[in-house]
């Protein structure tokens, strides 16, 4: 297994508006190897955004962020670098594809130029290059006639069209990591298989580590090599995508495959929700933070928080952070 | 973007039409009597009634009043607007000697506007809620709620009187215009530096500034290669309506500092009666409204790359 190259632990962030304050990571951590594709699943406000691009500072402006743990990308620690050096590290090392492309491209932007000055900047390419560069960016981006794509700006392109040019801007840096943040969520269905298709074969040809945060399961089976399950800030199981999906531990990560239609040819008996609402995050509370909605539950499970435990004798370490199904079940742990 | 080009345009027209209709009817509709006054003018006290009458005869006074519109409107197109009551000058010659001057004055006071408020509202922002930031929201607030008169009186008993850089009276040279540039603007520039800010503040939040911090761009860049263009389209507007509300401004400037411009012409009309004066002068008022307002949509529009560029079907 290759070293990672961008690992997260203990992370800890909270979130303060004038109205709310929230502790939307509560000890959370991740790592992710170049070559490798990891997949942040969880509900909606499970904290996978705040997770991911928090300690890249590229939470939106208006809420204060408190930020603890450590990150480091390359083995250098990003929390304590000093604004520009991050700026730099976000441009070239990271590469973002947010979820709709409609809001994230800047309307009075034309989409080339902005690919060709990270390809000048990051790259290092003289500006003819770049253009160049951004161009052939646009058409490995799966956009036909990129010369004429080139001039246009956002609202002249549709919505899948769009999405492959922030694929595309994200690429031109040349990062070494890929993150995208539900890069299908705000696409007709027909387009995201396409569009999942790209990332995987951008990753293939270039060997960068992506991480793709998503809650379509499908996509995690077709493109993850590892899933950490993330529930109200805490990763509540991690490990190989077919471990994960195929004997999954924690009760909530079962109860999230089960609501996926036609996953497994067993749940054609229909699929269930997990029933109830994630937990208020402006309330922490001690014990398991599934506690509330989980069917396994037991008295201590409100006392003691569980701590992720390695089950399984895989390469890939798969943790689960519930005593009481390991312990019910005859799980074997070993750390 | 032709069509409604033309609209714009069409719109513009009728609302000038409107609105000199309007004047026309409130200054003839005013107390006092055209026939009247240029009677007492010729004549002294010695005009009387049969005198006064043969007047408005001649000038068609008794005429309905959208005859006497129609017929105004036909000589105001061809550049005569009749000759001043109180100055005995015809109103096109006023205009060319009082234009440069108001024209002057409105220029610099829209430069100085367009400057403070960009430098103001940006550097408020990249402060971000910081102690220049706050210093300059309590300027704003300050310079948007005193009166002009006053500044005006402040600027002189501070600059001029006290220490006598510049002149207190009229104009000559550069100098002699900072004061009444800096009246006149102070009102527009913290107006717009207001805008320029919570608009930036807004835009700052949006999902594109973060792509931009993505993008690897420090926040100073952030805000203005990604977030300045999206403001300019507000802030034209803004400016637009601003910039023809300092004519209202130059009013009270032009006599404060005494500048022989169409403000100062418009309220010595007034106090004469001078009705020919008043028609003329709210007339170009009303096209420099009417004007300015337009241009700054159109350019608003050419700004705007969806409207500049609809998308095809
Ligand atoms: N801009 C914000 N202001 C206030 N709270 C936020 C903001 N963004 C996220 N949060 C809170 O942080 C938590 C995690 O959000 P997020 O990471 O966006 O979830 P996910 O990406 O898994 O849907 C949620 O409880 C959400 O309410
Ligand atoms: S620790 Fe208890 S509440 Fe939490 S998931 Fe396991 S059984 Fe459910
Ligand atoms: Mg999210």
């Amino acid at each position: 297994m290759t070293a990672p190259i961008y690992q997260v632990e203990g992370l800890v962030i909270d979130l303060y508006t004038p109205t709310v304050s929230v502790r939307a990571v509560d000890g959370a951590g991740f790592h992710v190897a170049p070559g490798e594709t990891l997949a942040i699943v969880g509900e909606s406000g499970s904290g996978k955004t705040v997770m991911t691009l928090g300690p890249l500072g590229l939470l939106p402006e208006g809420v204060a962020v408190d930020l603890r743990g450590t990150a480091r990308a390359d083995g250098k620690d990003i929390l304590a670098m000093s604004p520009a050096e991050l700026s730099r590290l976000r441009g070239g090392f990271f590469g973002v594809i947010f979820q709709d492309p409609m809001s994230a491209l800047n309307p009075m932007l034309k989409i080339g130029p902005q690919l060709a000055e990270q390809a000048r900047r990051f790259a290092g390419l003289s500006a003819a290059e770049a253009c160049k560069e951004a161009v052939s960016l646009l058409a490995r981006s799966g956009i036909p006639d990129p010369e004429d794509r080139y001039d246009r700006y956002p609202h002249e392109l549709s919505g899948g069209m769009l999405q492959r040019a922030m694929i595309a801007l994200a690429l031109a840096a040349r990062p070494r990591v890929l993150i995208a943040d539900e890069p299908t969520t705000a696409l007709d269905a027909t387009v995201q298989a396409q569009i999942l298709a790209l990332i995987r074969q951008i990753q293939k040809e270039d060997g960068i580590a992506v991480i793709l945060i998503t809650h379509d399961i499908g996509a995690v089976s077709v493109l993850a090599d590892r899933v950490a399950v993330l529930y109200a800030g805490q990763v509540a199981e991690e490990g190989s995508a077919i471990d994960v999906l195929t004997a999954p531990v924690h009760p909530y990560t079962r109860g999230l495959l089960a609501s996926v239609p036609d996953f497994r040819s067993d749940s054609a008996s229909g699929t269930k929700e997990i029933p109830g609402i994630p937990p208020n995050q402006a309330q922490l509370e001690a014990g398991c933070r599934f506690a509330d909605r989980c069917d396994r539950v037991q008295p201590q499970c409100n006392t003691r928080r569980p701590r992720l435990q390695t089950v399984g004798m895989g390469v890939v370490p798969h943790r689960v952070a519930c005593p009481v199904v390991i312990a019910a079940e005859g799980i074997v742990t070993h750390d | 973007m032709q069509r409604m080009f033309m609209r714009r345009v069409g719109l513009a027209l009728l609302l000038m039409l409107a609105a000199t209709a309007l004047t026309f009817w409130l200054v003839t509709a005013a107390p006092g009597n055209v026939a009247a006054l240029i009677a007492e003018r010729a004549a002294g006290a010695g005009a009387d009634g049969e005198m006064i009458a043969k007047i408005a005869d001649d000038l068609g006074l008794n005429d309905p009043l959208p005859l006497r519109y129609a017929r105004w409107l036909g000589d105001a197109l061809t550049g005569d607007f009749g000759i001043s009551l109180r100055t005995g000058k015809p109103m096109a010659e006023e205009f060319g000697e009082r234009i440069p001057m108001t024209l002057a004055l409105l220029t610099g006071g829209g430069v100085l506007a367009l400057v403070l408020s960009l430098a103001m509202g940006i550097a408020g922002a990249a402060s971000n809620g910081g102690g220049i930031d706050r210093v300059l929201h309590g300027m704003a607030l300050v310079g948007a709620s005193t009166p002009n008169f006053f500044v005006a009186a402040m600027l002189v008993i501070v600059f001029s009187v006290w220490l006598g850089w510049v002149p207190t009276f009229g104009v000559s040279g550069l100098t002699s215009w900072l004061l009444p540039w800096i009246t006149i603007a102070l009102f527009p520039a913290s107006v717009l530096a207001r805008v320029v800010r919570v608009n930036l503040q807004d835009t700052m939040s949006r999902p594109f500034a973060t792509t931009g911090f993505a993008k690897g761009l420090t926040r100073g860049a952030v805000l203005l290669r990604e977030a300045l263009p999206n403001i300019a389209i507000p802030y034209m507007t803004t400016f637009g309506a601003q910039f023809t509300l300092m004519i209202i401004g130059a009013i009270v400037v032009e006599r404060v500092f005494g500048l022989n411009g169409v403000g100062a012409f418009f309220i010595e009309a007034i106090r004469f009666r001078d009705f020919i004066g008043m028609q003329a002068t709210l007339t170009l008022f009303v096209v420099f409204f009417v004007s300015i307002n337009l241009i700054v949509d159109l350019l608003a529009m050419l700004a705007d790359p969806r409207l500049r560029r609809p998308r095809k079907a």
